[in-house]
């Protein structure tokens, strides 16, 4: 039994999937090893979180993590770990795939449900393909088994105060040639689509920018946030980057989604697959949406959005 | 004058599959095939690529003998040769496979100075083939693109990540993975098209490259169920007093 491996950038991350390996070490046997970038007290934080020992790197300025990839090789040569699991962001699924390369074993990318077989050993891995129309069971056939999680799966551990475990730092890394020269934060608005209680999007049925002002009514009487369907946000560039769902884009659960002139594409939907209550108002009564619709209006937008939302301030007394 | 490869999938196009109800098995029999969007940009970035600094740019594709129709469409976008790697056994691969086979291909019969992938493929989407593809070459990598050039043999590529955007500086060799984002990829002519049909091939056949056995195994694959209610309404203000009504006993409106 050579333990769980967690791999993540952020602490976030990290705390979603120390609850992930617990689980998986309880069922499974073995440590639960949190690999990260940061300091000490970090490290502390994850001890008392669920990892009995948490292996720590240093980030030098301009420093990429694919550059550990020759380090955590090394590592995983030494401690033979049964499972790597590594958080799905940007460089966490490239360093991942790098990384199974080298390690010459197989990777089941943004898995979201891990379920162990009887012989107490494999595990049955769930993911989604062909753009959100299937879902996908892999098992990995080499060691270590590895997956990357997507962001918000599980929910983050919870700190057991006293709760005691290792420390160690890594060695750097070999000079890398990839360079960071420049980071530039996002800019605009912070949006919180993926918090949200109600999420109103916008698709194509849109016809000008200037009619979000219709949205923006609603939203503002149900207290929503405003999101897209990615043409909106990539093609047309209406509203901000962040705020489009799907399957490259955020990916949401709300007590209510309401999709305005929304067609359906599974690209989109996947994105919304886990929202309680969809709402969806599109004129063709044809549009995919509808088949994943609980609630559908079959109607002009420019009628219906006007009339729900008198309506619903009315009920509201807003 | 970098010598470019863009590899791209021929995939199918994932809104002709239908699930069978009840079963939830996906019905696979009258679907269309594609090259993998994602791919498109890539073939884009490559061509405007050699637009502005010469060089060449070669397509390569990996798959079942079936994906030989891919070549006429992908030499239409521009690329001037296409090298076609095929097996009856590269049907189903999985992405270590893909890269390993790519790698091996690569290695013994093409020149590069840069190689860009699609940020993932249509179908498995798994974002696995570009970074593993670099690893196996031993070349630096940079993944999900959306803004690419080339100065002094050095790679400058504007990367997405959580946070905002990277620049990243690398050295020729190198490889990146594309966003869509990053262009809109031309539609071939029909000029375009008869051009392709003179463009050359390289095949390369699977034995030739050695086995390549898989790390993953799919177990199964179903449609995704969703159970929706599926209560319609109309337009008029009586109707929309139905729906009002219905979202506040569902208590998702506060």
């Amino acid at each position: 039994m050579a333990g769980i491996w967690v791999l993540a950038e952020t602490e976030e991350r990290m705390l979603e999937l120390l609850s992930l390996g617990r689980d998986l070490s309880a069922k499974l046997g073995g440590k639960v090893y949190a690999l990260t970038w940061g300091e000490e007290k970090d490290a502390q934080k994850y001890i008392e979180c669920g990892a009995d020992e948490v292996l720590l790197m240093s980030l030098p300025d301009g420093g990429t993590l694919t550059a550990y990839v020759p380090v955590i090789v090394e590592e995983a040569r030494k401690l033979d770990p049964d499972v790597v699991l590594v958080g799905a962001t940007a460089r966490g699924k490239e360093l991942a795939a790098r990384l199974a390369s080298a390690l010459q074993t197989g990777l089941v990318s943004e898995c979201n449900n891990f379920e162990l077989r009887e012989d107490g050993k494999t595990l049955e891995m769930q993911r989604v393909i062909y753009g959100g129309a299937a879902v996908q069971t892999v098992c990995c056939l080499t060691r270590p088994q590895m997956a990357t999680v997507p962001p918000r799966c599980f929910a983050k551990a919870l700190p057991e105060p006293g709760r005691k475990g290792e420390i160690r730092f890594l060695p750097s890394p070999p000079p890398c040639p990839v360079r960071i020269r420049e980071s530039k934060p996002r800019t605009g608005q912070e949006t919180n689509i993926e918090e949200a209680r109600v999420v109103i999007c916008v698709g194509r049925g849109l016809e000008k920018q200037e009619d979000l002002e219709l949205v923006k009514e609603l939203a503002g009487v149900v207290g929503g946030e405003i999101a897209c369907t990615r043409p909106l946000a990539e093609e047309l560039k209406w509203l901000p980057e962040e705020t489009y769902i799907g399957l490259s884009g955020k990916k949401i659960k709300p007590d209510l989604y309401i999709g305005i002139g929304v067609s359906g594409q599974v690209q989109h939907t996947t994105g919304i697959r886990d929202a309680k209550i969809i709402l969806a108002i599109n004129k063709d009564e044809n549009a995919p949406i509808f088949d994943m619709a609980d609630l559908g209006v079959v109607g002009d937008l420019y009628q219906v959005v006007p009339e729900l939302t008198k309506q619903l301030r009315e009920a509201l007394k807003r | 004058m970098p010598d470019i490869i863009v590899c791209y999938k021929w995939v199918i196009d994932s809104a002709d599959i239908k699930v069978a109800p009840g079963s939830g098995e996906l019905i696979l029999d009258r679907v269309g095939y594609r090259i993998s969007e994602y791919d498109r940009n890539a073939i884009e970035e490559a061509v405007r690529l050699q637009e502005k600094y010469g060089g060449t740019v070669t397509a390569v594709t990996v798959g079942g003998p079936a994906a030989k129709k891919s070549l006429k469409d992908v030499l239409a976008r521009g690329p001037e040769k296409a090298c076609f790697i095929w097996d009856p056994a590269f049907e189903d691969l999985e992405p270590s496979q893909t890269a390993a086979i790519l790698a091996s291909a690569i290695s013994s019969r093409l020149k590069y100075d840069l190689i860009i992938c699609g940020e993932g493929s249509g179908d498995l989407y798994a974002q696995q083939v570009g970074p593993r593809l670099a690893e196996n070459l031993g070349i630096p990598s940079a993944a999900f693109v959306n803004r690419l050039s080339i100065e002094d043999g050095q790679v400058i590529a504007e990367r997405k990540v959580e946070e905002g955007i990277e620049v990243l500086t690398m050295p020729l060799p190198a490889l990146v993975t594309v966003l869509p984002e990053i262009n809109t990829p031309r539609v071939p002519g029909l000029k375009d098209t008869l051009a392709a049909a003179k463009k050359p091939v390289i095949e390369i056949k699977g034995l030739e490259l050695g086995q390549f056995s898989p790390r993953l195994q799919t177990l199964k694959v179903v449609g995704a169920k969703m159970s929706r209610q599926s209560q319609k309404f109309g337009a008029e203000p009586t109707e929309i007093k139905r729906l009002v009504d219905v979202l506040v006993r569902e208590g998702v409106i506060a």
